[in-house]
C-alpha cells in the first residue's frame, strides 16, 4: 500500500515505537499506584516522555505536559476552561470539529476570521478586527484539509496585545513544524500523539500555560484523602490510568523527532513539491497548493472533474493508495475555500514516504480520473 | 551513621521533576512513595537523600521552582521528624 493518509493518523513510524509499547506491555503497570519496580518503571517511562516533548516544544516546565487521549479530549479541556455559555469566542476559519462543535455545545457566540486560503496576511488583518472584547481565541496551526500554515506567531502576539487567552490547535504541526510554547505565550496547545509525533493512536498531548479546569475527576495517584481534583499540573488534567504503552510509544516518536527537528519539514515539503510537479500533468485536477510554497505543509486537497471525491478515494483504495475524501470533519474549513458542497481528496505526506511512491500514486490517480 | 532526611512532594511527577534537578546538582536521591503517617493528604512521594546534602537540596529545588512539602529527617530509631528549613 502506498500510504498518503498521514494527516489522519501516521501510518508509517520508526520501527523503535512498536518495541517500546510491546516492552511497555511486557514490563510496566501505573505510575503513581504503587512503590513496586514494575509501577516506577512505568512511572520513569510517562515522566521521560513528558520531558521530552517539554523539550521539543520549549515548555520550561514537564508538569506542564499533561497527557489526554487524544487533541479533541485535550481541546475540550482547553475551550471547556476559558470558554462560558455565551462567550464571544474567535476562531479561525480552517477549524475543525474538535474546536468548533464543543464551542457549538457550549453556547459561544463565535467570531469566524475569515480569509482566503494561503493569504495569512488577510488572516491575521480579519483575527486583529475581530479580538476585542472576545473571552478567547481558538486557532488551528494548520489547516488538516489543505496543509495552509496559519501565521500563529503573529495571531499569538495579536492576541497578547488584546488580552485574549489563545488556545492552539497543533494537531497538524506537531512533529513538522516549530510548535514554540515559549514564545507563543499560548493558555493552551493541543496535539493528538499519532499524527507528526509518530507515537500511537488513543494519545495526545496538551501543553499549559495556565492550570485550567478539569474534564474529568477520579483518581491520581497523589492526595488521595482530598475530594477535589489536585491543584497541582498535571494531576489536575490527568484522572485515571494512564495510557502507558501508548505513551511509551509516544516517547520512542518523540525520540526520533528531536534530533531531526525541521528535516521532517525540510522533506515533506521536497515530496510536496515533486507530488504537485506530478499531479500538474493530469489536466482532470484542480490542486488547492499554494504556489508562493512558504504556508503549505505535506497535506494536498484536490479535486477532479469526475468522478466525485468519495469515489476517486475508493477508486485509489482499491489500487492500493490510502488518502482520504469527503469534509474531513472541517466544514468550515471548506466553505471558507469553497469546497463544501463537493469535498475533497486529500493527500497527506509523511517523511517515510518516497519519490517512488509518489511517482506510482500519481499513475494510478491518472488512470482513475480518465 | 550517615542519616537520611525525606523531602515531600505533592504529585509523583514533581518528585521525578526534583530528583532530575537533584542529579544536575550532583546529588542523589532516591524516589519513594511516603509512608502514611508523614502526609495528612494521602499518596505522596519523597526524595530520599543524604542529610548533610539537604540544604544543597532545598537551595537547588528552589532555584529550579520545584515547589516541595514538609521535610522529614531520620532518627536512629527508624521514625521521621519533621524539620523546618
Amino acid at each position: 500500500m502506498i500510504y498518503l493518509d498521514s494527516a489522519a493518523t501516521s501510518f508509517l513510524k520508526p520501527r523503535s515505537v512498536e518495541r517500546a509499547m510491546s516492552a511497555a506491555l511486557r514490563h510496566m503497570t501505573s505510575p503513581g499506584r504503587g512503590g513496586h519496580s514494575l509501577a516506577m518503571q512505568a512511572a520513569e517511562t510517562v515522566y521521560r516522555c513528558r520531558a521530552e516533548a517539554a523539550e521539543l516544544f520549549r515548555v520550561p516546565e514537564p508538569e506542564r505536559v499533561v497527557f489526554t487521549m487524544n487533541a479533541t479530549h485535550a481541546l475540550n479541556i482547553a475551550i471547556r476552561t476559558l470558554v462560558q455559555p455565551g462567550d464571544p469566542v474567535v476562531i479561525s476559519g480552517y477549524e475543525h470539529n474538535a474546536v468548533t462543535r464543543p464551542l457549538h455545545a457550549l453556547g459561544a457566540k463565535l467570531r469566524v476570521a475569515k480569509a482566503p486560503l494561503f493569504r495569512p496576511e488577510a488572516m491575521a488583518a480579519e483575527v486583529r478586527r475581530l479580538l476585542p472584547g472576545a473571552k478567547a481565541m481558538v486557532c488551528t496551526h494548520v489547516s488538516n484539509v489543505f496543509g495552509y500554515v496559519l501565521p500563529i506567531r503573529e495571531i499569538a502576539g495579536l492576541c497578547r496585545e488584546a488580552g485574549v487567552p489563545l488556545i492552539v490547535d497543533a494537531s497538524q504541526s506537531a512533529g513538522v513544524l516549530d510548535v514554540d510554547f515559549n514564545a507563543w505565550h499560548a493558555a493552551f496547545i493541543a496535539m493528538p500523539g499519532h499524527k507528526g509525533l509518530l507515537g500511537p493512536q488513543g494519545t495526545g498531548l496538551l501543553l499549559c500555560g495556565m492550570d485550567g479546569t478539569p474534564l474529568l475527576q477520579g483518581g491520581t495517584g497523589s492526595q488521595s484523602r482530598l475530594q477535589e481534583m489536585p491543584a497541582e499540573l498535571p494531576d489536575r488534567h490527568e484522572a485515571g490510568t494512564h495510557n502507558v504503552p501508548g505513551i511509551a510509544g509516544l516517547a520512542a516518536g518523540i525520540e526520533y523527532l528531536l534530533p531531526r527537528r525541521n528535516q521532517v519539514e525540510r522533506r515533506e515539503q521536497a515530496l510536496l513539491g515533486q507530488l504537485v510537479t506530478l499531479l500538474r500533468r493530469n489536466d482532470d485536477l484542480e490542486l488547492f497548493y499554494d504556489d508562493a510554497g512558504q504556508n503549505q505543509t505535506g497535506v494536498l486537497s484536490l479535486r477532479s472533474r469526475t468522478p466525485d471525491a468519495e469515489t476517486l478515494a475508493r477508486r485509489l483504495a482499491d489500487r492500493g493508495v490510502a488518502v482520504r475524501a469527503g469534509l474531513h470533519c472541517a466544514p468550515l474549513a471548506h466553505e471558507s475555500a469553497g469546497t463544501l458542497d463537493t469535498g475533497t481528496v486529500r493527500l497527506s505526506l509523511s517523511p517515510f514516504n518516497t519519490a517512488q511512491e509518489l511517482e506510482v500514486a500519481a499513475g494510478i490517480l491518472r488512470g482513475v480520473t480518465r | 551513621m550517615q542519616r537520611d532526611c525525606l523531602i515531600l512532594l505533592r504529585s509523583l511527577t514533581y518528585a521525578q521533576r526534583g530528583r532530575h534537578v537533584l542529579e544536575r546538582a550532583g546529588i542523589t536521591a532516591v524516589l519513594r512513595r511516603a509512608s502514611a503517617e508523614l502526609t495528612d493528604r494521602g499518596c505522596a512521594y519523597g526524595l530520599k537523600l543524604r542529610a548533610d546534602r539537604l540544604r544543597g537540596a532545598l537551595a537547588a529545588l528552589e532555584k529550579a521552582g520545584v515547589r516541595h512539602g514538609q521535610v522529614f529527617l531520620r532518627e536512629p530509631d527508624g521514625s521521621y521528624r519533621e524539620v523546618r528549613e
